[in-house]
Protein backbone atom coordinates (compact mmCIF):
# COMPACT_ATOMS: atom_id res chain seq x y z
CA UNK A 1 0.00 0.00 0.00
CA UNK A 2 1.05 3.56 -0.48
CA UNK A 3 2.24 5.82 2.08
CA UNK A 4 -1.13 8.22 1.23
CA UNK A 5 -3.22 5.02 1.36
CA UNK A 6 -2.04 4.20 4.83
CA UNK A 7 -2.24 8.00 5.60
CA UNK A 8 -5.68 7.92 4.46
CA UNK A 9 -6.93 4.60 6.43
CA UNK A 10 -5.35 6.17 9.75
CA UNK A 11 -7.41 9.10 9.29
CA UNK A 12 -4.43 11.48 9.38
CA UNK A 13 -3.14 13.95 6.93
CA UNK A 14 0.81 13.37 6.19
CA UNK A 15 2.10 16.75 5.93
CA UNK A 16 5.34 15.78 4.49
CA UNK A 17 7.82 18.81 5.09
CA UNK A 18 5.52 21.70 4.30
CA UNK A 19 5.86 23.89 7.65
CA UNK A 20 2.34 25.28 6.49
CA UNK A 21 0.73 22.51 6.86
CA UNK A 22 2.82 20.99 9.93
CA UNK A 23 1.51 24.82 11.73
CA UNK A 24 -1.25 23.57 14.11
CA UNK A 25 -1.48 26.86 15.95
CA UNK A 26 -4.29 29.15 13.86
CA UNK A 27 -3.69 32.62 14.28
CA UNK A 28 -7.39 33.80 13.56
CA UNK A 29 -9.17 30.86 16.20
CA UNK A 30 -6.40 32.39 18.65
CA UNK A 31 -6.80 35.67 18.60
CA UNK A 32 -10.98 35.12 19.62
CA UNK A 33 -9.66 33.68 22.84
CA UNK A 34 -10.37 35.42 26.03
CA UNK A 35 -11.75 38.99 26.84
CA UNK A 36 -10.67 41.70 24.18
CA UNK A 37 -9.47 44.35 26.74
CA UNK A 38 -10.77 47.81 26.91
CA UNK A 39 -7.46 49.65 26.93
CA UNK A 40 -4.67 50.53 24.35
CA UNK A 41 -2.15 47.83 23.68
CA UNK A 42 1.18 47.86 23.02
CA UNK A 43 2.79 44.64 21.96
CA UNK A 44 6.20 44.26 23.03
CA UNK A 45 7.53 41.17 21.58
CA UNK A 46 7.03 40.40 17.84
CA UNK A 47 9.50 38.59 16.02
CA UNK A 48 10.68 39.93 12.07
CA UNK A 49 12.87 38.26 9.77
CA UNK A 50 14.01 38.80 5.82
CA UNK A 51 12.56 37.81 3.50
CA UNK A 52 15.04 36.07 1.90
CA UNK A 53 19.03 35.63 2.14
CA UNK A 54 19.37 37.54 -0.74
CA UNK A 55 16.97 40.77 1.24
CA UNK A 56 19.38 40.25 4.55
CA UNK A 57 23.06 39.66 3.16
CA UNK A 58 22.53 43.69 0.47
CA UNK A 59 23.07 44.56 4.18
CA UNK A 60 26.55 42.78 4.67
CA UNK A 61 29.72 44.38 4.06
CA UNK A 62 31.25 42.72 1.13
CA UNK A 63 33.69 41.15 3.33
CA UNK A 64 31.00 39.20 4.38
CA UNK A 65 28.05 39.12 1.95
CA UNK A 66 29.48 35.72 0.19
CA UNK A 67 30.20 34.05 3.05
CA UNK A 68 27.99 30.82 4.38
CA UNK A 69 25.86 31.84 7.51
CA UNK A 70 25.01 29.41 9.89
CA UNK A 71 21.46 28.25 9.39
CA UNK A 72 20.86 29.05 13.07
CA UNK A 73 19.01 25.66 14.14
CA UNK A 74 20.98 23.72 15.62
CA UNK A 75 18.05 23.46 17.31
CA UNK A 76 17.46 19.97 18.49
CA UNK A 77 13.95 20.23 19.54
CA UNK A 78 11.39 20.62 16.47
CA UNK A 79 8.18 21.37 18.48
CA UNK A 80 5.50 19.05 17.66
CA UNK A 81 2.84 22.29 17.24
CA UNK A 82 5.08 23.47 14.35
CA UNK A 83 6.67 26.15 15.09
CA UNK A 84 4.93 29.34 13.33
CA UNK A 85 1.18 30.38 12.92
CA UNK A 86 -0.66 28.76 10.11
CA UNK A 87 -1.63 32.24 8.82
CA UNK A 88 1.87 33.45 9.22
CA UNK A 89 3.26 31.50 6.41
CA UNK A 90 3.06 33.30 2.66
CA UNK A 91 4.64 32.82 -0.42
CA UNK A 92 6.44 35.99 -0.14
CA UNK A 93 8.25 34.89 2.82
CA UNK A 94 9.49 33.06 5.60
CA UNK A 95 6.78 33.52 8.70
CA UNK A 96 7.68 37.50 10.57
CA UNK A 97 8.39 38.65 6.96
CA UNK A 98 6.09 40.88 5.59
CA UNK A 99 5.22 44.23 7.06
CA UNK A 100 1.92 44.44 5.68
CA UNK A 101 0.84 41.04 6.44
CA UNK A 102 2.00 41.68 10.27
CA UNK A 103 0.66 44.66 10.50
CA UNK A 104 -2.78 43.18 9.44
CA UNK A 105 -2.68 40.68 11.55
CA UNK A 106 -1.57 42.33 14.56
CA UNK A 107 -2.82 46.23 14.03
CA UNK A 108 -5.75 46.14 11.91
CA UNK A 109 -7.41 42.84 13.06
CA UNK A 110 -5.56 42.16 16.23
CA UNK A 111 -6.49 45.78 17.37
CA UNK A 112 -2.75 45.94 18.94
CA UNK A 113 -1.64 50.03 18.53
CA UNK A 114 1.97 49.76 18.59
CA UNK A 115 4.32 47.01 17.84
CA UNK A 116 8.09 46.06 19.37
CA UNK A 117 9.89 43.99 16.90
CA UNK A 118 12.69 41.90 17.80
CA UNK A 119 14.70 40.23 15.40
CA UNK A 120 17.34 37.38 16.17
CA UNK A 121 20.33 37.31 15.34
CA UNK A 122 22.02 33.80 15.60
CA UNK A 123 22.77 33.68 19.00
CA UNK A 124 26.35 32.79 19.31
CA UNK A 125 28.93 32.60 16.63
CA UNK A 126 32.07 31.06 17.03
CA UNK A 127 33.27 33.94 14.80
CA UNK A 128 32.54 37.40 16.56
CA UNK A 129 33.03 39.40 13.87
CA UNK A 130 30.86 37.53 11.75
CA UNK A 131 28.42 37.82 14.35
CA UNK A 132 29.04 41.56 14.89
CA UNK A 133 28.52 41.75 11.35
CA UNK A 134 25.06 39.67 11.25
CA UNK A 135 23.90 42.39 14.03
CA UNK A 136 25.04 45.46 12.19
CA UNK A 137 23.17 44.22 9.07
CA UNK A 138 20.57 43.04 10.92
CA UNK A 139 19.46 46.75 12.55
CA UNK A 140 20.06 48.29 9.44
CA UNK A 141 17.40 46.04 7.86
CA UNK A 142 15.13 46.56 10.31
CA UNK A 143 15.50 50.32 9.47
CA UNK A 144 15.35 49.75 6.30
CA UNK A 145 12.38 47.62 5.59
CA UNK A 146 10.31 47.78 8.83
CA UNK A 147 10.88 51.46 10.94
CA UNK A 148 9.89 54.79 9.52
CA UNK A 149 7.35 57.26 8.20
CA UNK A 150 5.57 54.25 6.62
CA UNK A 151 5.35 52.13 9.55
CA UNK A 152 5.07 54.92 12.47
CA UNK A 153 3.67 51.50 14.87
CA UNK A 154 6.72 49.70 14.54
CA UNK A 155 9.42 50.04 17.34
CA UNK A 156 12.74 48.48 16.89
CA UNK A 157 15.10 46.63 18.74
CA UNK A 158 18.91 47.11 18.16
CA UNK A 159 20.79 43.58 18.45
CA UNK A 160 24.57 43.50 20.07
CA UNK A 161 26.84 40.84 20.42
CA UNK A 162 27.71 41.31 23.81
CA UNK A 163 30.31 39.03 23.75
CA UNK A 164 32.49 41.74 22.10
CA UNK A 165 31.49 44.54 24.04
CA UNK A 166 33.76 47.03 21.83
CA UNK A 167 31.90 46.23 18.92
CA UNK A 168 28.04 46.25 20.88
CA UNK A 169 29.06 49.67 21.95
CA UNK A 170 29.66 50.98 18.53
CA UNK A 171 26.49 49.75 16.92
CA UNK A 172 24.24 50.77 19.99
CA UNK A 173 25.96 54.58 19.30
CA UNK A 174 25.18 54.04 16.05
CA UNK A 175 21.82 53.63 16.03
CA UNK A 176 20.78 55.03 19.67
CA UNK A 177 19.98 58.63 17.79
CA UNK A 178 17.18 57.10 15.12
CA UNK A 179 13.89 57.45 17.00
CA UNK A 180 12.92 53.94 15.72
CA UNK A 181 14.82 51.81 18.02
CA UNK A 182 13.65 51.26 21.50
CA UNK A 183 15.30 48.88 22.93
CA UNK A 184 18.84 46.85 22.66
CA UNK A 185 18.23 43.06 22.22
CA UNK A 186 20.68 40.69 23.01
CA UNK A 187 20.63 36.84 23.25
CA UNK A 188 19.26 34.65 26.11
CA UNK A 189 22.67 32.51 25.87
CA UNK A 190 26.01 33.83 26.44
CA UNK A 191 28.97 31.77 27.98
CA UNK A 192 29.26 34.50 31.20
CA UNK A 193 26.07 35.55 33.27
CA UNK A 194 25.71 39.19 32.03
CA UNK A 195 26.51 40.75 35.11
CA UNK A 196 30.33 40.03 35.02
CA UNK A 197 32.74 43.10 34.37
CA UNK A 198 33.01 42.62 30.96
CA UNK A 199 29.78 43.24 29.76
CA UNK A 200 29.14 46.54 31.49
CA UNK A 201 30.39 48.89 28.70
CA UNK A 202 27.25 47.28 27.04
CA UNK A 203 25.13 48.65 29.67
CA UNK A 204 26.22 51.65 30.14
CA UNK A 205 25.84 52.39 26.81
CA UNK A 206 21.90 51.20 26.85
CA UNK A 207 21.46 53.42 30.25
CA UNK A 208 22.93 56.42 29.47
CA UNK A 209 21.11 56.36 25.88
CA UNK A 210 17.66 54.95 28.09
CA UNK A 211 17.32 52.20 26.55
CA UNK A 212 16.36 49.43 28.04
CA UNK A 213 17.97 45.89 27.41
CA UNK A 214 16.14 42.69 26.19
CA UNK A 215 17.25 39.37 27.24
CA UNK A 216 15.43 36.88 24.57
CA UNK A 217 16.50 33.48 23.52
CA UNK A 218 18.02 33.12 20.18
CA UNK A 219 18.71 30.54 17.60
CA UNK A 220 21.46 27.81 18.95
CA UNK A 221 24.55 27.20 16.52
CA UNK A 222 26.11 24.46 18.49
CA UNK A 223 29.02 27.49 20.60
CA UNK A 224 26.56 28.03 23.52
CA UNK A 225 26.59 26.04 26.64
CA UNK A 226 24.25 22.87 26.62
CA UNK A 227 20.61 24.19 27.97
CA UNK A 228 21.10 22.76 31.29
CA UNK A 229 24.94 22.31 33.11
CA UNK A 230 23.26 18.61 33.18
CA UNK A 231 22.76 18.54 29.36
CA UNK A 232 20.10 18.04 27.45
CA UNK A 233 16.72 17.00 27.83
CA UNK A 234 14.63 14.64 25.17
CA UNK A 235 11.91 17.04 24.42
CA UNK A 236 10.74 20.26 22.93
CA UNK A 237 8.58 20.40 25.67
CA UNK A 238 11.36 19.61 28.83
CA UNK A 239 13.37 22.03 26.72
CA UNK A 240 11.11 25.14 26.65
CA UNK A 241 10.09 24.07 30.76
CA UNK A 242 13.79 25.08 31.61
CA UNK A 243 15.13 27.45 29.22
CA UNK A 244 14.14 30.26 31.29
CA UNK A 245 15.79 29.60 34.54
CA UNK A 246 18.51 31.00 32.32
CA UNK A 247 16.76 34.81 33.00
CA UNK A 248 17.31 33.58 36.65
CA UNK A 249 21.06 33.65 36.27
CA UNK A 250 21.52 36.33 34.52
CA UNK A 251 19.22 38.17 37.18
CA UNK A 252 20.71 37.05 39.67
CA UNK A 253 24.05 38.06 38.18
CA UNK A 254 23.10 41.48 37.29
CA UNK A 255 22.25 42.19 41.33
CA UNK A 256 24.49 40.35 43.08
CA UNK A 257 27.54 41.79 40.94
CA UNK A 258 26.22 45.36 41.27
CA UNK A 259 25.15 46.24 37.85
CA UNK A 260 21.76 47.42 38.78
CA UNK A 261 23.41 49.48 41.58
CA UNK A 262 25.80 51.16 39.02
CA UNK A 263 23.26 52.23 36.59
CA UNK A 264 20.21 53.01 38.14
CA UNK A 265 18.72 54.01 34.71
CA UNK A 266 19.19 50.37 33.30
CA UNK A 267 16.15 48.42 32.49
CA UNK A 268 16.17 44.79 31.69
CA UNK A 269 13.67 43.01 30.17
CA UNK A 270 13.36 39.45 30.25
CA UNK A 271 11.34 38.43 26.94
CA UNK A 272 10.98 34.59 26.91
CA UNK A 273 9.87 33.58 30.25
CA UNK A 274 10.72 33.36 33.99
CA UNK A 275 8.40 35.34 35.59
CA UNK A 276 6.96 32.14 37.91
CA UNK A 277 10.00 31.47 38.86
CA UNK A 278 10.29 35.46 40.12
CA UNK A 279 8.20 35.00 43.15
CA UNK A 280 10.01 31.84 45.09
CA UNK A 281 13.80 33.01 43.64
CA UNK A 282 13.23 36.55 45.66
CA UNK A 283 12.33 34.81 48.68
CA UNK A 284 15.73 32.86 48.31
CA UNK A 285 17.75 35.79 47.25
CA UNK A 286 16.56 38.10 49.96
CA UNK A 287 17.16 35.72 52.68
CA UNK A 288 20.25 35.20 51.44
CA UNK A 289 21.13 38.61 51.27
CA UNK A 290 20.52 39.55 54.72
CA UNK A 291 23.22 36.47 55.52
CA UNK A 292 25.64 37.34 53.03
CA UNK A 293 25.23 40.79 52.54
CA UNK A 294 29.41 41.60 53.16
CA UNK A 295 30.08 39.98 49.84
CA UNK A 296 28.52 42.18 47.52
CA UNK A 297 28.74 46.02 49.38
CA UNK A 298 27.79 47.99 46.55
CA UNK A 299 24.13 46.25 46.84
CA UNK A 300 22.35 49.09 48.22
CA UNK A 301 18.78 47.34 48.42
CA UNK A 302 17.63 43.91 49.25
CA UNK A 303 17.30 42.04 45.55
CA UNK A 304 13.40 41.26 45.14
CA UNK A 305 13.36 45.96 45.69
CA UNK A 306 15.20 46.36 42.46
CA UNK A 307 12.59 44.73 40.71
CA UNK A 308 9.98 47.34 40.49
CA UNK A 309 12.64 49.98 38.99
CA UNK A 310 14.59 48.45 36.72
CA UNK A 311 13.36 44.53 35.74
CA UNK A 312 10.23 43.78 33.45
CA UNK A 313 9.29 40.22 32.09
CA UNK A 314 7.32 39.90 29.26
CA UNK A 315 3.96 38.22 29.78
CA UNK A 316 3.48 35.56 26.66
CA UNK A 317 4.13 32.41 28.41
CA UNK A 318 1.03 32.51 30.42
CA UNK A 319 2.88 30.64 33.27
CA UNK A 320 0.93 30.67 36.66
CA UNK A 321 -1.50 28.73 38.39
CA UNK A 322 -4.07 27.39 36.24
CA UNK A 323 -7.35 27.73 38.83
CA UNK A 324 -8.44 31.50 38.19
CA UNK A 325 -9.01 32.54 41.80
CA UNK A 326 -5.34 31.25 43.00
CA UNK A 327 -4.13 33.08 40.31
CA UNK A 328 -5.22 36.40 41.17
CA UNK A 329 -3.55 36.27 44.51
CA UNK A 330 -0.30 34.99 42.73
CA UNK A 331 -0.45 38.11 40.31
CA UNK A 332 -0.69 40.64 43.25
CA UNK A 333 2.09 38.57 45.38
CA UNK A 334 4.31 38.91 42.78
CA UNK A 335 3.66 42.41 41.73
CA UNK A 336 2.87 41.50 38.48
CA UNK A 337 1.09 44.12 36.96
CA UNK A 338 4.10 46.41 37.31
CA UNK A 339 6.81 44.06 36.16
CA UNK A 340 4.68 42.66 33.38
CA UNK A 341 4.02 43.91 29.60
CA UNK A 342 2.32 41.95 27.31
CA UNK A 343 3.67 40.87 24.32
CA UNK A 344 2.66 38.22 21.71
CA UNK A 345 5.87 36.42 20.65
CA UNK A 346 3.85 36.45 16.93
CA UNK A 347 4.27 34.70 14.36
CA UNK A 348 5.73 32.04 16.76
CA UNK A 349 3.03 29.10 17.89
CA UNK A 350 2.90 30.37 21.43
CA UNK A 351 1.27 33.61 20.50
CA UNK A 352 -0.48 35.02 23.30
CA UNK A 353 -3.83 37.06 21.87
CA UNK A 354 -4.48 40.22 24.35
CA UNK A 355 -7.87 38.76 24.89
CA UNK A 356 -6.08 35.97 26.88
CA UNK A 357 -4.10 38.43 29.23
CA UNK A 358 -5.38 37.74 32.44
CA UNK A 359 -8.90 37.93 31.46
CA UNK A 360 -9.65 37.68 35.09
CA UNK A 361 -7.85 40.57 36.23
CA UNK A 362 -8.68 43.76 37.34
CA UNK A 363 -9.38 46.43 34.37
CA UNK A 364 -6.24 48.64 36.12
CA UNK A 365 -4.00 45.83 36.38
CA UNK A 366 -4.53 44.51 32.74
CA UNK A 367 -4.29 47.93 31.56
CA UNK A 368 -0.82 48.47 32.81
CA UNK A 369 -0.01 45.38 31.27
CA UNK A 370 -1.17 45.35 27.75
CA UNK A 371 -0.57 49.45 27.40
CA UNK A 372 1.05 51.45 30.74
CA UNK A 373 3.82 49.59 31.68
CA UNK A 374 5.30 49.21 28.27
CA UNK A 375 5.01 52.80 27.26
CA UNK A 376 6.28 54.04 30.52
CA UNK A 377 9.41 51.93 29.68
CA UNK A 378 9.61 52.54 26.10
CA UNK A 379 8.51 56.12 26.14
CA UNK A 380 6.31 55.74 23.62
CA UNK A 381 4.39 58.52 24.48
CA UNK A 382 7.43 60.77 23.93
CA UNK A 383 6.41 62.25 20.77
CA UNK A 384 2.55 62.08 21.63
CA UNK A 385 2.56 64.80 24.50
CA UNK A 386 5.15 66.72 22.54
CA UNK B 1 13.77 54.76 89.22
CA UNK B 2 14.70 52.15 86.44
CA UNK B 3 17.95 52.05 86.17
CA UNK B 4 20.12 49.04 87.27
CA UNK B 5 23.38 48.17 88.20
CA UNK B 6 25.03 46.15 85.49
CA UNK B 7 28.48 45.61 86.88
CA UNK B 8 31.69 47.32 87.97
CA UNK B 9 33.45 48.94 85.14
CA UNK B 10 36.54 47.22 85.50
CA UNK B 11 34.62 44.07 84.91
CA UNK B 12 33.67 45.79 81.23
CA UNK B 13 37.41 46.55 79.76
CA UNK B 14 36.72 47.99 75.72
CA UNK B 15 36.73 44.68 73.71
CA UNK B 16 34.20 43.06 76.47
CA UNK B 17 30.41 42.69 76.76
CA UNK B 18 28.56 41.72 80.15
CA UNK B 19 24.89 40.04 79.76
CA UNK B 20 22.57 40.33 82.68
CA UNK B 21 19.13 39.44 83.57
CA UNK B 22 17.33 43.10 85.00
CA UNK B 23 13.59 43.39 85.21
CA UNK B 24 12.92 39.57 83.21
CA UNK B 25 14.81 41.60 80.29
CA UNK B 26 18.24 40.41 79.38
CA UNK B 27 20.21 43.22 78.29
CA UNK B 28 23.77 43.26 77.26
CA UNK B 29 26.29 45.84 77.66
CA UNK B 30 28.93 46.19 74.88
CA UNK B 31 32.14 48.48 75.73
CA UNK B 32 33.27 49.50 72.09
CA UNK B 33 36.70 51.50 72.38
CA UNK B 34 35.14 53.20 75.46
CA UNK B 35 31.83 53.83 74.50
CA UNK B 36 29.34 51.79 76.61
CA UNK B 37 26.26 49.94 74.13
CA UNK B 38 23.54 48.40 75.72
CA UNK B 39 20.62 46.52 73.82
CA UNK B 40 18.54 43.32 74.39
CA UNK B 41 19.76 40.44 73.94
CA UNK B 42 17.29 39.89 71.41
CA UNK B 43 17.56 39.93 67.24
CA UNK B 44 14.69 41.70 65.72
CA UNK B 45 14.47 39.04 63.01
CA UNK B 46 13.85 36.00 64.60
CA UNK B 47 14.41 36.49 68.20
CA UNK B 48 18.04 34.92 68.38
CA UNK B 49 20.47 35.89 71.68
CA UNK B 50 21.65 38.68 69.74
CA UNK B 51 24.45 38.66 72.58
CA UNK B 52 26.19 36.01 71.82
CA UNK B 53 26.59 37.30 68.17
CA UNK B 54 30.19 38.17 67.21
CA UNK B 55 31.41 41.35 67.31
CA UNK B 56 33.61 42.67 64.08
CA UNK B 57 33.79 45.23 60.86
CA UNK B 58 32.40 44.38 57.90
CA UNK B 59 33.21 45.36 53.68
CA UNK B 60 31.36 48.91 52.48
CA UNK B 61 31.80 49.70 48.58
CA UNK B 62 32.56 53.09 47.72
CA UNK B 63 31.60 52.73 44.46
CA UNK B 64 31.36 50.19 41.35
CA UNK B 65 33.25 47.24 42.00
CA UNK B 66 35.02 48.70 44.96
CA UNK B 67 35.44 46.70 48.45
CA UNK B 68 36.54 48.32 51.95
CA UNK B 69 36.79 46.97 55.37
CA UNK B 70 35.12 49.10 57.82
CA UNK B 71 33.54 50.01 61.10
CA UNK B 72 36.07 47.35 62.42
CA UNK B 73 34.61 46.19 65.63
CA UNK B 74 31.47 47.94 65.43
CA UNK B 75 29.14 44.96 63.64
CA UNK B 76 27.66 42.44 65.57
CA UNK B 77 26.67 39.96 63.57
CA UNK B 78 23.65 37.36 64.98
CA UNK B 79 24.36 33.99 66.04
CA UNK B 80 21.43 32.42 64.53
CA UNK B 81 21.30 34.20 60.24
CA UNK B 82 24.46 36.27 60.55
CA UNK B 83 22.63 39.55 59.76
CA UNK B 84 24.81 42.49 60.65
CA UNK B 85 24.21 44.99 63.26
CA UNK B 86 25.72 48.27 63.62
CA UNK B 87 26.44 49.60 67.03
CA UNK B 88 25.86 52.16 68.39
CA UNK B 89 22.48 52.55 66.60
CA UNK B 90 21.79 48.92 66.27
CA UNK B 91 20.56 49.28 62.67
CA UNK B 92 20.67 46.27 60.47
CA UNK B 93 23.04 47.12 57.25
CA UNK B 94 20.68 44.31 55.51
CA UNK B 95 17.52 45.19 55.55
CA UNK B 96 17.34 48.57 57.51
CA UNK B 97 13.88 48.65 58.77
CA UNK B 98 15.14 46.38 61.18
CA UNK B 99 16.50 47.89 64.19
CA UNK B 100 17.95 46.20 67.65
CA UNK B 101 16.46 47.63 71.08
CA UNK B 102 19.07 50.03 72.63
CA UNK B 103 18.78 51.02 76.43
CA UNK B 104 20.51 54.53 78.17
CA UNK B 105 23.51 53.35 79.81
CA UNK B 106 25.81 55.65 82.09
CA UNK B 107 28.71 55.09 84.58
CA UNK B 108 28.56 56.46 88.07
CA UNK B 109 30.75 55.99 90.55
CA UNK B 110 32.81 53.05 88.80
CA UNK B 111 29.55 51.25 88.12
CA UNK B 112 27.64 50.59 84.67
CA UNK B 113 23.76 51.37 84.98
CA UNK B 114 21.20 50.72 82.94
CA UNK B 115 17.48 52.54 82.42
CA UNK B 116 15.78 49.42 81.47
CA UNK B 117 12.85 51.68 80.74
CA UNK B 118 14.72 53.55 77.72
CA UNK B 119 14.42 50.52 75.95
CA UNK B 120 13.21 51.32 71.77
CA UNK B 121 11.06 48.99 71.02
CA UNK B 122 12.66 46.06 68.46
CA UNK B 123 11.30 47.40 65.05
CA UNK B 124 10.91 44.91 62.35
CA UNK B 125 9.91 45.59 58.96
CA UNK B 126 6.25 45.47 59.24
CA UNK B 127 6.54 47.70 62.53
CA UNK B 128 8.59 49.93 60.43
CA UNK B 129 6.06 50.00 57.57
CA UNK B 130 2.76 50.81 59.73
S1 LIG C 1 17.41 35.76 64.45
FE1 LIG C 1 18.93 37.18 64.14
S2 LIG C 1 19.28 37.14 62.02
FE2 LIG C 1 17.69 35.75 62.32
Amino acid sequence: MSAAGAARREGTELAGDDPARLATVSLETAARGGRPPACAIVDASVHVRPRSQAEFRAYLPRLWKTRRLPSGDGYYYPNPAGNHLRETYSDAGPPGSDPDLLHRHLITDGGVDRVVLHPLTLGLLPDIDLLGAVCSATNAWLADTWLGPTHDRFHGTIRVAPGDPVAAVAEIERWAAHPGFVQVGVPMQSLQPYGKRQFWPVWEAAAAHGLPVCVHADAETGVEHAPTPAGYLHTHFGHAAVAPFMFVNHLTSLMTEGVLDHLPGLRVVFADGGFDLLGPMMWRLDKDYRAMRVDMPWMTRLPSEYLAEQVRFVAHRMDGPDDAAVAGEWLSMVDADRLLVYGSNYPNWDFLPPGLVYPDAAAEARERILHGNATRLYELDRGETA
Amino acid sequence: MTERVVCATEDLPPGSRVVVSVDRIEIGVFNIGGELVAIRNRCPHAGAPMCDGLLTGTVVSDGPQQRRWAHDGEILRCPWHGWEFKLPEGRSLVDPPYLLSTYEVRVLDGQVLVDTASGRGTRTRAEART
